[in-house]
């Protein structure tokens, strides 16, 4: 048992502490949540000069070919400094499945990914909402047309590209289009995270047999442990950011006085912190054990991961919402980066699988009987 | 990181399971209760047989008998005996004195007791506890007073685990009556042979004892059965607080994850509206989230472990770890109480009586973990101010 990060992932952490507290303060964070279409471009040219989003594409492809501990690791600090980016769709989860994917397509656009020239999205939720095989109606052919709409596609309006999970004659299959193919159009929802979501509609887009990701009719086996992966990130991302609520909520209870004391003097306040405390720390070390299985190969990784993903959410949001009470009125203010945390951690825990899902898959992996058949993460 | 064993580990952790295939838990007989925490019964029995092969010195350096093994291999042990419900009761509390008499005991202590423990026949209770003096420790009154080569030792401990059933006990005296506060403490090894010593039980909700109150009158201890040094028991006792805490109960997770195995098979194969309890949405997924629960505990007792081994700051992942076990205890013992319906209420040996009766049982003594070993309370307060750096919360004097 070796608990330390590697010297490479020490190094990944020094420099994201580096530059995304001071690239991306809150007053940044905030900006770019209250304006629909907040993309921070040069932001995301700088974190390409430093090679995180190649950082999963191997070495042959413009990448730097890291570990699933490295993602972590970057994952983590993203959340704590709160930063929007569609790191973990394009960089973690669309590449996965590209570098996956194998063929001309994904070896033409993954080099393009990794100096941070186009960004990939993922349109894969439909009506339902659910991150499941029988929960998607859109048809896809290849070579034919596609009509219809995903749902809840992020960074639609800054990706160059975009994944497409539909319904084809063999069963589940993936498409990789440009943005700019004629007929898909996105339409902003307006989520209350700050996150920027939209609708994609598709009217009569022509498509390639080119166009297919892998093979036809393996399109979930293909997205599957992308989206594992995403999960995982999600969930270091949901620690960083809990952390971060922690953090605001010592220092603030360390100065502010009333009844001629610190409020941090008081045991409510200082059990609520403890609560905190332990909540980050266990989902910290849970995602971190979760990481080790993914890069050791273990068998019970898919099920590690289901259940990180469920407690990093729980703890979280347990935090974000101690955290308010904690902080008092003053973190009820816009202006107050407590609320921007709780809402990453709040989009974090529905992105990639649901608690639903993912305590699906954890019921089985604990031998619970069932008949029902298994949602995409298990695949 | 690296979650994972070696393959010495591995094979050892294999050479305890097969142990235990070939020695089953319920063949060595109980002298002392379950008292829940995941170490099952106080056993002799078992201590022998586990002394039998070594592993009660595993760690301990070799010239007091040990094989020099790293922690790991503790942990792997304890783990494995709470996975298949050994009964291992005392086990953690007997290699921690051993620890201690190692790193703070006399020569005499040394030469006396450590054979002892590693054959599986010295067991311990710690007299902390009086009935002044629970989380307000240091309002303790036990006095201790040097007369030649002996101390005097008069006073009253309670809450003293296993006292009855074992054989020495680590007390914390007053042996400068001018102190107060941490000052002019001694920890104590006491026999419990000795003339004046008075060993109560006391029964428990469960109907059952674990614990014991313990009087002492005049008791004569030889000078040099002191941890530590004298005038310093506040040091060893804090020496100790964050290892002990640990200790105590980090076999917690695997025991949980025992239990909610038990619940699992129940739901599997309980019928239920013309299917079975497993069939229920809402049974799945309140099962599943303990799982979750129970993993991230899990690994929060190996950060701490880590921690420990590398004699790094542990107090804050310690404190948390003991918070969380024991809060997270009573929601999974509740749980299967709530899936047991009126089955659940029913003891062990009772007609119509299921799972044995052992969820019952850890429900009802999972009530007192968050008092023991120090309160939630007393958790909350540590770590907020001993590892975030809270500031402490003034002492009312008077």
């Amino acid at each position: 048992m070796d608990l330390a990060l590697s010297p490479a992932q020490q190094l990944l952490q020094q420099s994201a502490r580096t530059l995304l507290p001071r690239r991306c303060p809150p007053e940044r964070v905030q900006a770019l949540a209250l304006d629909p279409r907040g993309f921070d471009a040069d932001l995301w040219k700088e974190i390409a000069t430093l090679g995180w989003p190649g950082l999963l594409i191997a070495p042959q492809q413009g990448g730097s070919g890291g570990t699933v501990g490295d993602a972590v690791v970057l994952a983590e600090e993203l959340g704590h400094a709160c930063v929007p980016s569609p790191f973990i769709g394009s960089a973690i989860i669309a590449t996965t499945a590209l570098s996956a994917a194998g063929g001309r397509r994904a070896a033409a656009l993954l080099p393009r990914l990794a100096l941070g020239e186009r960004l990939c999205a993922l349109a894969v939720l439909e009506e339902a909402g659910r991150l499941a095989p029988d929960a998607m109606a859109l048809r896809v052919e290849a070579p034919g047309r596609l009509t219809g709409r995903k749902l809840f596609v992020a960074d639609a309006h800054a990706a160059t590209d975009v994944i497409v999970l539909g319904r084809g004659a063999a069963g589940p299959t993936a498409v990789l289009l440009p943005m700019d193919r004629g007929g898909i159009e996105a339409h902003p929802l307006e989520s209350m995270t700050g996150d920027k979501l939209f609708e994609l509609t598709f009217r009569d887009v022509e498509t390639g047999p080119d166009d297919v990701l892998g093979e036809p009719g393996a399109g979930f086996t293909l997205l599957a442990p992308a989206y594992r992966l995403g999960a995982l990130a999600r969930s270091a991302e949901m620690v960083g950011s809990a952390q971060r609520v922690l953090d605001l909520c010592l220092s603030h209870a360390r100065v502010r006085r009333q009844g001629g004391r610190p409020i941090g003097g008081y045991q409510a306040v200082q059990h609520a912190c403890a609560d905190m405390f332990r909540d980050v720390e266990s989902a910290r070390w849970l995602v971190w054990e979760t990481a080790w299985k993914l890069e050791a190969g273990r068998p019970d990784a898919h099920a590690a991961v289901a259940t990180a993903k469920v407690y990093a959410a729980d703890a979280a949001l347990r935090v974000a919402r101690r955290g308010h009470q904690v902080m008092g009125a003053i973190g009820y203010c816009e202006e107050h980066p407590l609320h921007l945390l709780h809402k990453r951690i709040l989009a974090a825990s529905l992105d990639a699988g649901d608690a639903a899902l993912h305590l699906d898959t954890v019921a089985r992996s604990i031998g619970l009987r069932d008949k029902s058949k298994g949602p995409l993460l298990k695949s | 990181m690296d979650f994972g064993r070696s393959a010495d580990e591995q094979a050892f952790a294999d050479e305890v399971r097969a142990f235990l295939r070939a020695h089953p838990p319920e063949s060595f007989p109980a002298d002392g209760t379950d008292a829940g925490y995941g170490s099952g019964a106080h056993s002799r029995a078992f201590l022998r047989a586990l002394g039998e092969r070594g592993w009660l010195s595993l760690s301990w350096p070799r010239e007091y008998g040990g094989q020099a093994q790293p922690m790991a291999y503790r942990l792997l042990l304890l783990e494995e005996l709470a996975a298949a419900g050994a009964p291992f009761g005392p086990l953690p509390g007997c290699l921690q004195v051993a620890d201690s008499i190692i790193q703070h005991g006399s020569d005499t202590l040394r030469r006396e007791i450590l054979p002892q423990v590693a054959r599986g026949e010295a067991t311990f209770w710690q007299g902390y506890s009086e009935p002044g003096a629970g989380s307000d420790l240091l309002a303790l009154e036990t006095r201790a007073r040097l007369e030649g080569e002996q101390w005097i030792l008069d006073g009253r401990k309670i809450w003293s685990s296993h006292a009855g059933v074992a054989t020495y006990g680590t007390v914390l005296a007053r042996t400068d009556p001018a102190s107060t506060r941490r000052r002019g403490l001694t920890m104590l090894m006491v026999d419990n042979r000795l003339p004046g010593m008075d060993v109560r039980p006391i029964r428990s909700l469960t109907g059952e004892v674990y614990h014991y109150e313990v009087f002492m009158d005049s008791v004569r201890v030889p000078r040099d059965w002191v941890m530590g040094k004298p005038g310093e028991g506040f040091a060893q006792l804090l020496h100790g607080l964050d290892t002990d805490r640990f200790w105590g109960r980090f076999y917690k997770a695997p025991f949980l994850e025992r239990i909610l195995a038990l619940l699992v098979e129940y739901a599997n194969t309980t019928p239920r509206d013309g299917g079975v309890l497993a069939d229920d949405a809402s049974v799945r997924r309140r099962l599943a989230q303990a799982a979750t629960d129970i993993a991230a505990l899990r690994a929060l007792f190996r950060r701490a472990a880590w921690l420990i081994e590398r004699e790094l700051p542990a107090t804050g992942p310690v404190s948390a770890a003991k918070l969380m076990a024991d809060e997270l205890g009573q929601r999974v013992l509740s749980l299967g109480m709530e899936l047991l319906g009126p089955y659940g209420v029913l003891r062990a040996g009772s007609r119509w009586v299921r799972l044995r009766g052992e969820i019952q049982h850890q429900y009802q003594t999972s009530w007192g973990h968050t008092l023991a070993g120090g309160t939630s309370e007393i958790q909350r307060t540590t770590i907020a101010v001993r590892a975030l750096d809270l500031p402490a919360e003034p002492r009312v004097r008077g």
